[in-house]
């Protein structure tokens, strides 16, 4: 990506909120900010950002419903800001699809991080296809199709996928998949991994609660097979 | 001739003066005035009185014993208050058995006695006056024989043996039934008495009394008599065996026995059944106080009645309520506070998200080369960023602890290879010179490695900070945990911290400067380490220096199904789900 990312900060805590964007802006982004859910997702139908960095904890909706709303139209990645790292927090933020969570108090460097690696995912790489049953995946438009249909993934589901399918028939771990697809390092949180897994299920699989395509593999992680 | 001391003392005059009287008018002597006292009731009553007197000190005795046989079952724990009872009721059943049969025993054995005696008497003083003094001054042998012979043949069937002097002054005696009955049967007592000339009362003529005793011959109670006709008769003796009265009064005791006996049986079983019904509730009151122990303080007693054990339950109740209310009132003031805690830390949380993004801001400035920071402004910045960490630092652990607190804290659980995150925890704080590792690569274990790399973080950097390096990480197995030692070089901890260095914001000692950390570390790295079943032990190792020893179990997944899953349900449920339902398909 030549042109500079474009953020939309929702977060309701006017200090919180100056200090990120000022901070966001150093680290060179675009930020714009909104205070509340409601005038962030007006602000996400006029001015299409690449990401949203977006608050739990908020006035009217809350960040949980704003991210379930997101999710109905657009694909694009969500970090959480979840003030209490409650464990239910995280677990409620992952399921209504947020791609990855930071805790406060949050260091700027760290969500600067988060973000680069977030926006990475959705880098082509190669050039070539692969097929899994009906499901086919082309690494160049880098989309997935399946029985010929589009599938809306976002970029971490894409990704996650994408490095999935390079080692077809072979197991991956949980903390091999974060440093793939999330850039964590070996404190990667494994929850993230099982939340996007369950909803690439929901996508890609014919019967999401018994999997053909993405199969767990005890005691290890995770495998692409190719269904016979 | 046990009786023979009692009679002697007691002469019996009442009744035999009586008798005597009567004899004397028919024999012309002058009759003996003056009562004296009973000998027969005289003679019974300390045998009574003895009775009970040794009655009363066998009870005594027996109390005694069993006070002290009390005090040695006490001690070997043998005492109830079912025993108690018991051998209270047998006590008192004893005493009210004994001293009633022994007083009913006595009243007939007198009663029996004194009719049998007094007849007798009667009818020997009756031959006496009849037969005795119508003998001559010095009868023959053959003349004391016959009278003697007519005396016994009276209805009271008693033996007579008639002592006189004959003409000669030689002594002859006639008796009733030859051989069995001599001289030598007549106590000396009762001879001399017998034979003791009383003086008349008021200058009247002298004269004699009838005296009589109760032996004893071969086991067989006897009742001896005798007289002497006045004016120098003969001296006359009866003997009369008491045995028919004697086997009456024993069956009579034997009767008496059996019923103190059902009495005993009967107090023991009424014992039991008032044991039974003091036991009960005070049982039950047992059990409650046990239950109101265990903590479940909504324990109650159900009270019926009105009696003494009916107010003890309730007194029980009224302490459980106000046990269970002050303990709520703790439990509700400590839940106070430590929701306090949380939100205070939480509160504290949101400033402190801002400034940390700006003292980053500040920081980068710092470290451009350009040197747009004033120097003299330098080393503030410094602080605030500095400060401003370690403030994060504060939280984050508070944050953490109020989560243990409150309970929500919750085992994520992946398959790790143990070397490997140790190595990343050392290689992330930049430590890899400082700590050696003695670590197989591939020893895997399911735990969280986020708590994991909490707890050896504490434990590292402890080491580091107190101990100085070079700090020895030693990972063993022992059956199904892990042993995780960490091992420093430096003095050691005092005997005295030793137990308390888990305690939260425990500092050895008051001096020490409060910038060694936040004081949570150590007891977050203990929380950390329960979460996963395990436990921490700190120790000085024998060649110096601290030990601290993690023992962590290889498999904590059984945890996390018992108590939530490790995301509540949540994908992380749905994904062991999954890892459960597809185990069987591979």
């Amino acid at each position: 990506m030549a042109n500079v990312p474009s953020l939309l900060l929702i977060e309701d805590d006017d200090a919180i909120r100056t200090a990120l964007e000022l901070s966001l802006t150093r680290q060179g982004h675009r930020v714009a900010t909104a205070a509340t859910g409601e005038d962030g997702l007006k602000l996400l139908r006029e001015q299409r950002p690449d990401l949203i960095v977006l608050d739990v904890m908020l006035p009217g909706i809350d960040g949980f419903e704003v991210c379930r709303r997101v999710r109905r139209t657009d694909q694009l990645p969500i970090i959480l800001l979840t003030a209490r790292n409650d464990d239910i927090d995280v677990v409620v933020g992952l399921e209504s699809g947020a791609d990855d969570y930071v805790v406060k108090p949050v260091q700027g460097r760290v969500l600067d991080a988060r973000i680069r690696a977030v926006l990475r995912r959705g880098e082509r790489e190669s050039s070539d296809s692969a097929t899994f049953g009906s499901v086919v995946i082309d690494r160049s438009a880098m989309t997935v199709t399946k029985n010929g249909e589009d599938l809306q993934l976002t970029p971490t589901e894409l990704r996650l996928l994408l490095e999935l399918s390079r080692r077809p028939g072979q197991a991956l771990s949980r903390q091999q998949l974060l440093r793939l697809v999330w850039e964590h390092d070996y404190l990667g949180d494994s929850r993230l991994v099982d939340a996007c897994v369950q909803r690439l299920r929901a996508k890609v699989e014919d019967v999401p609660s018994s999997p053909t395509l993405i199969r767990t593999v005890r005691g290890v992680g995770y495998r692409l097979d190719t269904p016979q | 001739m046990t009786e023979v001391a009692r009679v002697t003392q007691k002469s019996a005059r009442q009744q035999g003066a009586g008798n005597i009287e009567g004899a004397e008018h028919t024999s012309g002597a002058p009759g003996a005035e003056g009562g004296g006292e009973v000998s027969s009731r005289a003679s019974g009553s300390p045998d009574t009185v003895g009775a009970e007197a040794s009655e009363e000190g066998q009870g005594g005795l027996r109390g005694w014993s069993v006070g002290r046989r009390r005090s040695v079952w006490s001690r070997i724990r043998l005492t109830s208050l079912r025993l108690r009872l018991v051998v209270v009721f047998g006590l008192v059943a004893l005493t009210a058995a004994v001293s009633a049969s022994g007083i009913a025993y006595w009243l007939n054995r007198e009663a029996v006695l004194t009719r049998a005696q007094d007849a007798v008497l009667r009818d020997f003083q009756q031959e006496m006056r009849n037969r005795a003094s119508a003998l001559p001054a010095h009868p023959t042998q053959d003349q004391l024989q016959r009278t003697a012979g007519q005396m016994a043949n009276s209805s009271q069937r008693f033996s007579v043996l008639l002592v006189a002097e004959d003409s000669g002054g030689r002594t002859v005696t006639g008796n009733s039934d030859l051989g069995t009955f001599t001289l030598d049967d007549v106590p000396s007592s009762l001879r001399t008495a017998v034979n003791r000339r009383q003086p008349g009362s008021s200058g009247e003529k002298p004269t004699y009394h009838l005296y009589w005793q109760r032996i004893v011959e071969d086991g067989r109670p006897y009742l001896v008599g005798g007289a002497r006709v006045v004016d120098g008769g003969p001296t006359g003796y009866m003997l009369k065996s008491l045995e028919p009265e004697a086997k009456d009064l024993n069956s009579l005791a034997w009767s008496l026995g059996i019923a103190t006996a059902l009495a005993l049986v009967g107090a023991a079983l009424l014992a039991q059944a008032a044991a039974t019904t003091v036991l009960k509730p005070v049982h039950r009151l047992g059990i409650a106080a046990r239950r109101l122990g265990e903590g479940k303080l909504d324990t109650r007693l159900r009270v019926s009645g009105t009696d003494e054990l009916a107010e003890l339950s309730r007194t029980f109740n009224r302490t459980a309520e106000a046990l269970e209310k002050k303990v709520a009132d703790m439990s509700s003031r400590e839940e106070a506070s430590r929701r306090f805690v949380a939100d205070m830390s939480h509160e504290l949380r949101t400033p402190l998200t801002a400034i940390t993004a700006v003292t980053e801001v500040l920081e980068e400035e710092l470290d451009a080369e350009t040197g747009s920071v004033d120097p003299m402004i330098e080393p503030a910045v410094r602080l605030v960023v500095s400060e401003t960490r370690r403030l994060n630092d504060l939280v984050e652990n508070l944050m953490e602890v109020t989560r243990f607190d409150a309970g929500t804290a919750r085992l994520v659980l992946d398959h790790v290879d143990l070397a490997d995150q140790i190595t990343a925890c050392i290689d992330a704080r930049a430590w890899l010179d400082a700590v050696e590792l003695d670590a197989e690569r591939g020893l895997m274990a399911n735990l969280d490695p986020r708590r994991l790399d909490v707890i050896l973080a504490n434990l590292i950097g402890n080491a580091l900070k107190h101990g100085g390096s070079p700090v020895r990480v030693a990972v063993r197995t022992d059956g199904e945990d892990l042993l995780i030692q960490v091992r420093d070089h430096g003095p050691g901890i005092p005997e005295e911290v030793l137990p308390h260095v888990f305690d939260r914001f425990y500092k050895a000692s008051a001096s020490r400067p409060r910038s060694e950390g936040s004081g949570l570390g150590l007891s977050i790295a203990m929380e950390n380490a329960h979460i996963h079943g395990g436990g921490i032990t700190a120790a000085n190792s024998p060649e110096g220096g601290a030990v601290f020893t993690l023992r962590l179990p290889r498999d904590a997944s059984s945890l996390v199904e018992d108590g939530g899953d490790r995301a509540d349900g949540g994908p992380g449920g749905d994904g062991e789900a999954a890892d459960a339902g597809e185990g069987g398909e591979r």
